[in-house]
């Protein structure tokens, strides 16, 4: 059972402190030659607290043994704050991670499942909110405008930046570097059809990707995962500032 | 025929257009879960999920909803490519096979609303017709929200 929330993770420890209590009295009930009676209780209240006890800090995304390095690709920032033709380099703010996705706002199914998940996400990490950025890189820049994209990912994050750019070599060398891909296709009858790689993507102060998350990654997930980076980066700014 | 002959008649058609009525009741295709996510400002586009059970091998052949929800409704499903990429596909059916829950949910199947006339706001519903290859057609309230129920 994977804590959801701060508030669970203390009802979680609260529970199991009480019931290493009651097993400490099933024991000296032990000792009473109340035997069979309450070993079934120790056996019982062991079992609840194991189910109870935190899980060992695994990562639920996926993690490259050698990991990849973004901080070269600089796209045209579009974000309504950003100074006019300003460019945004994928790197997290210093002690911050960046949240990374590129996608298209006409996209129904994959790409607001993935922000709704991620935004649930920050929701349940406390201090996320003010560490993490979100990047919403459009693959579709004819008919997503910096308007359309704006309104999109604010809809989702408060703290976002949506990059735009119409050149079709920056952005395969953008895509490339995250071993990401996208094509987009008009069919004879004139619909527009979109293909892309659905990974979300955790990067770093140095541009490094820290995590890759696959689509149907859950809340929860994302949620455990950034708790346990967050805490990463944090070590190491402290470390750097020693 | 005499008054009380008519009356056991009577009552005898009732009784079998009741007992037909019951029949089509447990034999309906179940409809559960559906849920339309709340479709971001600016975009026109939007979906709707549902878990479908049909006691009979049948299909989900389309689905409509009114003109002034959107402008055009098309079953799809979001698929892997050869390359890692994933794009969507309209599809002709959706099969159903007897008994078997089939899950339209985000990754794989849905309904896709195109030129939304406004944004679905978080709890809003929506009706939904669905009709099915048997000629069996609900209809569906998809209530909006953020997540899956």
């Amino acid at each position: 059972m994977r804590p959801k929330s701060r508030a669970q993770t203390v009802a979680m420890y609260k529970i199991s402190r009480i019931v290493r209590v009651m097993q400490s009295h099933a024991l000296r009930l032990c000792a009473q030659r109340q035997r069979t009676f309450a070993s079934t209780f120790v056996v019982v209240l062991s079992l609840f607290a194991s189910s109870c006890s935190r899980e060992p800090q695994t990562l639920h995304g996926f993690v490259r043994d050698e990991p990849l390095n973004v901080a070269a690709v600089s796209l045209p920032d579009v974000t309504r704050e950003s100074a006019p033709s300003s460019r945004f380099g994928m790197r997290a703010a210093p002690g911050e991670l960046l949240f990374v996705y590129f996608g298209y706002t006409t996209c129904p199914d994959l790409c607001p499942t993935t922000l709704a998940t991620w935004k649930s996400a920050i929701r349940q990490t406390s201090d996320a909110g003010a560490l993490v950025d979100t990047v919403f890189v459009t693959v579709d820049p004819a008919r997503d405008t910096p308007q359309i994209l704006n309104d999109y990912v604010g809809s989702f994050v408060d703290r976002f930046h949506v990059l735009r750019t119409t050149n079709p070599s920056e952005m395969q060398s953008a895509l490339d570097a995250f071993l990401a891909a996208a094509t987009i296709e008009t069919t004879a009858a004139g619909k527009v059809e979109v293909s892309h790689t659905t990974v979300a993507y955790l990067v770093d102060e140095r541009g490094e990707v820290v995590i890759e998350w696959p689509f149907g990654t859950s809340a929860d997930a994302m949620a455990s995962d950034l708790k346990i980076l967050l805490e990463n980066t944090r070590q190491q700014t402290q470390k750097e500032e020693q | 025929m005499n008054t009380n002959t008519l009356k056991k008649a009577v009552l005898g058609v009732v009784a079998v257009v009741a007992l037909g009525a019951c029949g089509s009741g447990t034999n309906a295709i179940s409809v559960e879960s559906a849920w339309a996510r709340t479709s971001p400002m600016s975009s026109d586009a939007g979906a709707i999920y549902m878990t479908l059970t049909s006691p009979n091998d049948d299909a989900l052949v389309s689905a409509a909803v009114d003109m002034s929800v959107a402008m055009m409704t098309q079953v799809h499903e979001t698929t892997m490519n050869a390359d890692g990429t994933m794009g969507m596909q309209e599809v002709d059916e959706v099969a159903l096979p007897a008994g078997t829950a089939v899950a339209l949910e985000p990754g794989g199947f849905h309904i896709m609303l195109m030129g939304l006339k406004q944004p679905l706001a978080l709890g809003d519903t929506v009706k939904v017709v669905l009709t099915f290859k048997s000629g069996e057609e609900v209809t569906v309230e998809a209530e909006v929200r953020d997540e899956a129920p």
